[in-house]
């Protein structure tokens, strides 16, 4: 469950960025003469989602569709009462409630008329979504995409940024705590400066870093900050003495 | 595994969907993926997909985690959720032990039980948290942050979380954004902190300043639902039932439109090592409670009275009745 501030900043990340990763992978789809990209997206899965939409599903799962000639559409696990919020963080114009993922794309593949779809990498996709979309009558075809831009790596380098910054400054309070306090203060530093989510691991007496779990960190230990920053994840480790 | 004649079963967790996993091998892994191998001898293998995890729990590392699975295995709990291409490595198509496993978790043992207490008693504090530090001015994210971290501070492993702040315009809840609270606002929120692996809620409503007198008719209105589901639960009502108790209060003041999916989503689910287990409470859910089984009861929905209006307790279900885990006055918060 991401807990953290989702938000879109368009001064940070223009309209025009996902204009031009949407343009890419209409791209894609035209060499490979397919009228719409099929793209899974979960609250761990939400990578590839966030970096074409800028959506991200906080909870339950979702399918965009890419049409290669209209607008891209959300088939949302989320009910339709925080649609606004969806509207209001994404390129989203049209979401439409799916509760049944699959048989909500088979109506707009039917809508549509499209007997062919890509699937954003077709052999990760959940198998209860994987199973009914092969018993349909829509032939599924793997695609990939490079998913790597100047803004996807500029916000990387923010949230690697970030998390550096803030343990570089917290690192050494953990002195004479346990991981579960030090993990307390990291979450609240980490999340009041913007972070979405947080993954923290703790190494002690050489072992390998790992969830708190209540031991005392003593003067000698490391941390590992997985964090997500708008949607992009950097992950930073650093040990005690410095 | 007898009964289906199973000799082994796989349960696969992914970094979302850890229960499967932990409901054999509750060991918190922080990788990407985590599978067990349960034969009907009682024998487990364990394989992780990321180094840290597989040094800690001194099991097997499988990098390339297709490699983790084979042909062979009878059934698999999690087969939903896995990728395609570990479906593909396991051979013909596998059955799904989903179903069967979550049956088996619906009942907690004593062990469970005990952690499903702790995580109770870590919400009743964090949500102490939540009230004693909200106030005018202060943002949403500020408050999840300050929140979270109290959590963490004090064991948590995870937490479910959402909120929502404002008035009649609030239709549900989402993550924090940037809102600052106002002097009248509803702040709801619904806390899941999970302490070794086992989840617990609480859902309450904190108004601040004063509240007007459409949001204490609306909350009366929660309360009374909430406390009729309460006093129904017991081992052979239904989950329809329990929905149905708390609908029929919202119908008896004139509400009951804002009961259908419209206005909310569940009057309540089932807990353990995921937070929105089944079955969910609602009235199309024919589903036959059990002693030990721990459900959250919450009428949370929209109200034209109050705006979005969340109000709800774990219990857990007793040889008569069901147990208020829970120890949280029930009340409308005021600050």
């Amino acid at each position: 469950m991401k807990r953290g501030l989702i938000t879109w900043d368009k001064a940070e990340l223009p309209p025009s960025v996902f204009e031009a990763r949407l343009a890419r992978a209409r791209a894609a789809l035209t060499e490979h003469d397919l009228p719409a990209l099929l793209v899974y997206s979960d609250v761990w899965r939400s990578t590839e989602g966030r970096h074409l939409t800028n959506y991200m599903p906080y909870w339950n799962r979702s399918l965009i569709v890419i049409p290669r000639e209209q607008p891209p559409v959300l088939l949302c696990g989320l009910s339709p009462r925080v649609y606004p919020w969806i509207k209001s963080v994404t390129i989203f114009e049209e979401i439409r409630p799916a509760s049944k993922l699959v048989p909500t794309l088979l109506q707009l593949c039917a809508e549509r008329g499209w007997t062919q779809l890509g699937v954003l990498d077709l052999p990760r996709l959940p198998h209860e979504v994987f199973l009914p979309l092969g018993a349909s009558n829509v032939e599924a075809y793997d695609v990939k995409l490079d998913l790597t831009d100047d803004a996807e790596l500029a916000m990387q380098r923010r949230a690697a940024e970030m998390a550096r910054e803030i343990l570089t400054v917290e690192l050494p309070k953990g002195v004479g705590l346990t991981d579960y306090q030090f993990s307390g203060l990291l979450e609240l530093a980490c999340r009041r400066a913007g972070a979405e989510d947080l993954v923290l691991l703790f190494g002690t007496n050489d072992s390998a870093p790992r969830p708190a779990r209540g031991v005392m960190l003593g003067d000698k230990y490391s941390v590992a900050v997985a964090l997500e920053y708008r949607g992009h994840w950097a992950r930073v480790t650093q040990s005690l003495p410095l | 595994m007898a009964e289906r004649g199973w000799d082994s079963i796989l349960l696969y967790g992914n970094a979302w969907r850890k229960d499967p996993f932990r409901s054999l091998v509750n060991i918190n892994f922080s990788g990407d993926h985590a599978l067990a191998r349960l034969s009907r001898s009682g024998e487990i293998s364990v394989t992780f997909s990321d180094p840290w995890d597989a040094e800690v729990a001194c099991a097997a590392l499988q990098p390339d985690f297709v490699k983790a699975f084979s042909p062979g295995a009878s059934a698999i709990a999690g087969l939903e959720f896995m990728e395609e291409r570990f479906v593909a490595a396991c051979g013909s198509l596998p059955v799904s032990a989903t179903a069967d496993v979550e049956e088996l978790r619906r009942v907690k043992t004593a062990e469970e039980i005990e952690f499903i207490k702790q995580a109770c008693d870590l919400a009743d504090r964090g949500y102490q948290r939540f009230v004693e530090v909200a106030e005018p001015g202060m943002r949403e994210f500020e408050l999840v942050a300050e929140v979270e971290a109290f959590l963490k501070t004090n064991g948590a492993e995870d937490n479910f979380m959402l909120i929502a702040s404002g008035g009649t315009e609030v239709v549900g809840m989402k993550p924090p954004t940037e809102r600052k609270f106002k002097q009248g606002d509803s702040v709801t929120t619904e806390l899941t902190p999970q302490v070794n692996g086992y989840y617990a809620q609480i859902c309450r409503t904190l108004v601040l300043g004063e509240p007007s007198r459409e949001q204490l008719k609306a909350f009366d209105i929660f309360s009374e639902a909430q406390c009729a589901a309460q006093d129904l639960i017991k081992p052979g009502i239904t989950a329809a039932d329990a929905a149905r108790a708390q609908n029929d209060i919202f119908r008896k003041h004139g509400y009951g439109d804002y009961t259908g999916a419209k206005y909310t989503r569940v009057r309540g689910h089932c807990l353990g090592l995921y937070p929105d287990e089944t079955p969910h409470i609602l009235e199309d859910i024919d589903y036959v409670l059990k002693q030990g089984m721990v459900v959250i009861v919450h009428p949370n929905t929209y109200l034209p009275l109050s705006g979005y209006m969340v109000f709800g307790d774990t219990l857990l279900i007793t040889e008569s009745g069901n147990t208020r885990l829970n120890k949280t006055e029930k009340k409308l918060f005021t600050k």
